[in-house]
C-alpha cells in the first residue's frame, strides 16, 4: 500500500468518525428530551396525586413531544444505517438525489449548519457508478465550508442536474464571505480524485459545483 | 434561587426551566448565546446552565462573555457527550459539567451546594 493509498485510507475514517460522533450527539439530544418529558409528565403524576389540579394540555404536550422525538430518532438511526452501508462497496450504482438528502440531513446535525434549501432536480437525475462512501464525503465537506461562510443564520440553496458528459452537478449556492480560492482543502481534492469527481469553483457568482462523472468514466 | 438556561434544543429547555419551577426554582431559558448575553445584562441570575454546542456562540466561548458580564455567576455546563475530554475544560472554568439525559436531582443537589 502506498502513502496516497494510507491517507484515503485515513481520510475514509476520519470520515466515518466525524458523522458517527455527530449522529450520536443528535441521539443524545433527542433521549434527553424524551427524558425531561418523562421527567415532567412523572412530577405532574405526582401533583395530581396530592390533589394539586394538572393541565390536561400539559399533560398531552409531554405525550406529543416523547412521540415526536422517537419518530426523529427513528428517522436518525435510518440515516445511520444508510450511511453506515454506504462503506459496503467500493463502487456501485448511487442515486444522486437520494445520496445528496441523506447528506443534507446529516450535516444539518452539526451546531455550524445553517438553513439548506434543496431544489429538487427538475429532470430526471441519472444513477451514477461510482463509490458512496467517498461521494457523501465530497457532499459533506462542501457542505462544511458552505455552513462555515454564511454563519448559523445565513442560508444556502443545493441544486442537483443531469449534464451533458457528466452523470450529475451538485451545484451549492449562496455562499458567504469565505474566500472561495480556500476551497477545496487538500483532503476535499483527494477524495475528489479518488472518483475521477471535479469541483468547479465560481469566485464571481460565490458558487461550487462537484461535477460526479458518468458510469463508464468512473474509476473503479 | 434564580438561574438562566441556555440550550438551543427549545423543548429541552422548556421542559427543564417547568420541571426546575415545580420545585421552587425560577428559571429562564434562551435558546441562543446571544440571546443569553442580553438577559444576563439585564437581570440577576445565580447560576447559569449552557449548553456546550450551540450554533452562534458556543457553550465555552458563551461562559468567557458571562464572565466579564456577571464575575459572581455560578456556571454549569450541559454536553450531550459522554467525555469531560470533549470541550475545553482547561480553558473553562465552570463550576460543574454535567451530561445529557440529566438527572434532575443530581442538578438540584448541585444547584443548592452551588448557592449555599
Amino acid at each position: 500500500m502506498n502513502g496516497a493509498d494510507t491517507n484515503q485510507i485515513k481520510e475514509d475514517l476520519a470520515f466515518f468518525g466525524k458523522i458517527n460522533a455527530s449522529i450520536s450527539h443528535e441521539l443524545k439530544n433527542i433521549l434527553a428530551i424524551i427524558s425531561e418529558a418523562a421527567g415532567l409528565l412523572n412530577d405532574l403524576t405526582e401533583m395530581a396525586a396530592t390533589g394539586k389540579d394538572v393541565d390536561p394540555e400539559m399533560l398531552k404536550t409531554c405525550s406529543q413531544d416523547i412521540i415526536d422525538e422517537i419518530q426523529r430518532g427513528f428517522t436518525t438511526i435510518r440515516q445511520m444505517n444508510i450511511f453506515s452501508h454506504s462503506a459496503d462497496d467500493p463502487a456501485k450504482e448511487v442515486n444522486p438525489t437520494d445520496c445528496l438528502k441523506l447528506m443534507i440531513g446529516l450535516a444539518g446535525f452539526l451546531s455550524v449548519a445553517c438553513q439548506i434549501r434543496f431544489d429538487p432536480p427538475k429532470t430526471d437525475i441519472p444513477m451514477v457508478y461510482t463509490n458512496p462512501f467517498r461521494l457523501q464525503n465530497l457532499i459533506y465537506q462542501t457542505l462544511v465550508f458552505a455552513f462555515k461562510s454564511v454563519g448559523p443564520e445565513g442560508a444556502i440553496t443545493v441544486s442537483l442536474h443531469s449534464e451533458k458528459g457528466d452523470a450529475a452537478r451538485i451545484h451549492f449556492s449562496g455562499l458567504g464571505s469565505e474566500p472561495l480560492r480556500l476551497f477545496p482543502y487538500e483532503r476535499a481534492s483527494m477524495v475528489a480524485g479518488s472518483i475521477n469527481a471535479e469541483f468547479q469553483i465560481d469566485d464571481n457568482n460565490q458558487t461550487i459545483d462537484i461535477m460526479v462523472p458518468q458510469l463508464e468514466k468512473a474509476m473503479h | 434561587m434564580k438561574l438562566l438556561l441556555v440550550d438551543d434544543e427549545k423543548k429541552f429547555a422548556m421542559m427543564l426551566s417547568k420541571r426546575l419551577a415545580f420545585r421552587g426554582i425560577e428559571a429562564d431559558y434562551v435558546h441562543t448565546g446571544d440571546e443569553a448575553i442580553e438577559m444576563v445584562t439585564n437581570n440577576q441570575y445565580e447560576v447559569a446552565i449552557l449548553d456546550v454546542k450551540m450554533p452562534g456562540i458556543g457553550g465555552i466561548e458563551l461562559e468567557r462573555q458571562l464572565r466579564k458580564l456577571a464575575p459572581g455567576l455560578k456556571i454549569i455546563f450541559l454536553t450531550g457527550h459522554g467525555s469531560e475530554t470533549d470541550f475545553e475544560a482547561g480553558s473553562a472554568e465552570a463550576a460543574y459539567y454535567l451530561v445529557k439525559p440529566l438527572k434532575i436531582e443530581l442538578l438540584i443537589e448541585i444547584l443548592h451546594e452551588l448557592t449555599g
